[in-house]
């Protein structure tokens, strides 16, 4: 049974988690319409029946307890937001693509996090589209309203959220095409098939030409491992305090020491680090995104490298005829990529 | 019948000088002496970048240690270990260590060897109309107990083929050149 709002806007009733929808980061490198995306954002939440925390609430909440970074959340503020406004689970969105030029491309990530003693990452996703992914006969299906584009993006986003709440489908991968899987790869054979681990991702190098490319791959990993049965993920928030309160800086590498600082302060098993080379995205009709990252696992009971790879993808690759299987977005790209380098560590530690 | 066997003789020495003429110089050094079995764990130094392109040597590091740890055959340190080491070691030209240098180092990150090197060339390489992707790289091997070059090799890989002269074409994309280049350096490793 849905519910009018104010506006005539149609709404269904309130249930589940009281949710904080944090501002919107913007990793696009560009402009992006940061407050359409998060009204909509809300709008979406609202129409499925998501119980989201007053605006004045949060914005008071955020002026008392000087909160200026928005893009995860650490202990602290974990349990100030429950104990002062209710709110169970905060949500953070990243827009990582945002361009209006014909066709219009859009990529977004979202994740929620428990509020309480210790945040805990809940459900994350990510969704890239371009108004070209699925143009039809004479173009029919092309989409060329980027707000249009935008709502349906969220839309999806917000979809993949409700399955989570409603646990009607617990997110697992996907089988990926082959040629995501990583070019070069080292499993090393202390990987436990059994066990699950505690993993931080520490943000990634970035030797790309790209703007935040290192924070965006940072997502896709949380993303991806967080369906994993074999990896347990650390809210990226929590590393940032780790970081700030330990004064450490890391130029060229994670040495083993600092390494050890890292397991001791935030309680994991293992520390993924890498570079991002190439994360290219392109404007218009013509063009391919690139995307080209190295990866590498590192254990706490080993003191050694568990996992390393090399990964490296254009958007045509395989493509043949028609352009079928094309893909126009990195983060889609990128999407595929890490996902098939965490089924390359399942399928390896379960033998298959 | 003389005449015969004089004939016979002086042609198979044309056929042996011509073989000897065909045959390539080697393309690797192995110490004789050293025994490799012993290296359990070895350091990539950052590579000297002679090319144009500025993450040569980061690209080819990288690949280069991925390829080397899927072999199983020896562990290879995570290159911030090797940036600390470094550091600590005070090495002013980390691409180019002396034997001492190289010592110190292997004390100080416990490794029984550290592999050095410099890219060439990596990029598009052109002639008249046709350009392809075109690779060339060095390394050595130093044993860190004396400091001593115990296997050296390069390896040019990619460059304009005669289809591409012909047909257009553009060559094979850099990252492909790049894992061929490393897969040739460490089957000479191996050898």
């Amino acid at each position: 049974m849905s519910v009018k709002g104010a506006k005539g806007e149609t709404y269904l009733p309130e249930s589940g988690l009281s949710i904080a929808v944090f501002p919107v980061e913007n990793l696009s490198g560009s402009t992006a319409p940061l407050r359409v995306v998060r009204e909509s954002l809300i709008g979406e939440l609202r129409a499925k029946g998501f119980r989201i925390l007053e605006e004045e609430a949060l914005e008071k909440f955020m002026v008392r307890n000087r909160i200026r970074y928005a893009s995860g959340i650490d202990d602290t503020t974990a349990r100030a937001l429950r104990k002062e406004t209710g709110a169970e689970a905060v949500l953070i969105t990243s827009v990582e693509l945002y361009s209006d030029a014909i066709p219009p491309k859009v990529a977004i990530s979202s994740r929620l996090v428990s509020t309480g003693e210790a945040p805990v990452i809940l459900w994350a996703d990510g969704v890239g589209m371009a108004g070209d992914d699925a143009p039809g006969i004479l173009g029919l299906g092309l989409i060329e309203d980027p707000s249009f584009l935008l709502k349906k993006t969220l839309g999806t986003l917000v979809s993949s959220l409700e399955r989570y709440s409603a646990k009607t489908e617990k997110q697992t991968h996907e089988k990926i095409d082959k040629k995501f899987e990583p070019r070069i790869s080292y499993r090393s054979p202390a990987l436990a098939p059994d066990r699950k681990y505690t993993v931080a991702v520490i943000p990634f190098f970035n030797l790309s030409n790209r703007k935040n490319a290192g924070e965006v791959m940072v997502l896709q990993f949380i993303r991806n491992l967080q369906r994993s049965e074999s990896f347990n993920v650390i809210e990226p928030g929590l590393i940032r305090k780790a970081f700030l309160t330990l004064r450490m800086i890391i130029e060229e590498g994670l040495s083993m020491a600092d390494a050890n600082i890292l397991f001791a302060s935030l309680n994991a098993d293992v520390i993924i680090t890498g570079k991002v080379v190439a994360y290219q995205d392109y404007e218009g009709s013509y063009g391919k995104p690139k995307v080209d990252f190295s990866v590498q696992f590192i254990g706490k009971e080993t003191q050694k490298v568990l996992w390393s790879s090399v990964s490296h993808n254009e958007g045509d690759d395989g493509v043949f005829f028609f352009d079928w299987g094309r893909v126009n977005t990195a983060h889609a790209m990128a999407s595929h990529m890490v996902m098939a380098v965490a089924n390359t560590i399942e399928k390896r530690q379960g033998g298959k | 019948m003389e005449f015969m066997q004089c004939g016979a003789r002086k042609l198979l020495f044309l056929i042996v000088i011509c073989l000897v003429g065909c045959s390539t110089p080697p393309d690797a050094y192995h110490d004789q002496n050293m025994d490799f079995g012993a290296i359990q764990t070895i350091a990539v130094m950052p590579l000297a970048n002679f090319t144009r392109e500025n993450l040569a040597a980061e690209r080819v590091r990288d690949v280069f240690i991925t390829k080397l740890l899927s072999t199983g055959a020896l562990y290879v340190l995570p290159v911030g270990e090797v940036a600390k080491g470094i550091a600590k070691a005070d090495l002013t030209a980390p691409t180019t260590p002396s034997p001492e240098e190289v010592v110190k180092l292997g004390g100080l990150i416990k490794v029984q060897a550290v592999i050095t090197g410099a890219v060439k060339e990596y990029g598009e390489a052109r002639a008249s109309t046709a350009a392809a992707n075109v690779i060339s790289v060095s390394l050595q091997m130093v044993e860190t107990q004396t400091g001593k070059i115990v296997w050296s090799a390069s390896s040019t890989m990619g460059g304009i083929s005669t289809s591409d002269r012909l047909f257009g074409g553009g060559g094979q994309p850099m990252e492909k050149v790049t894992e061929k280049a490393v897969n040739d350096l460490i089957r000479k490793l191996f050898k």
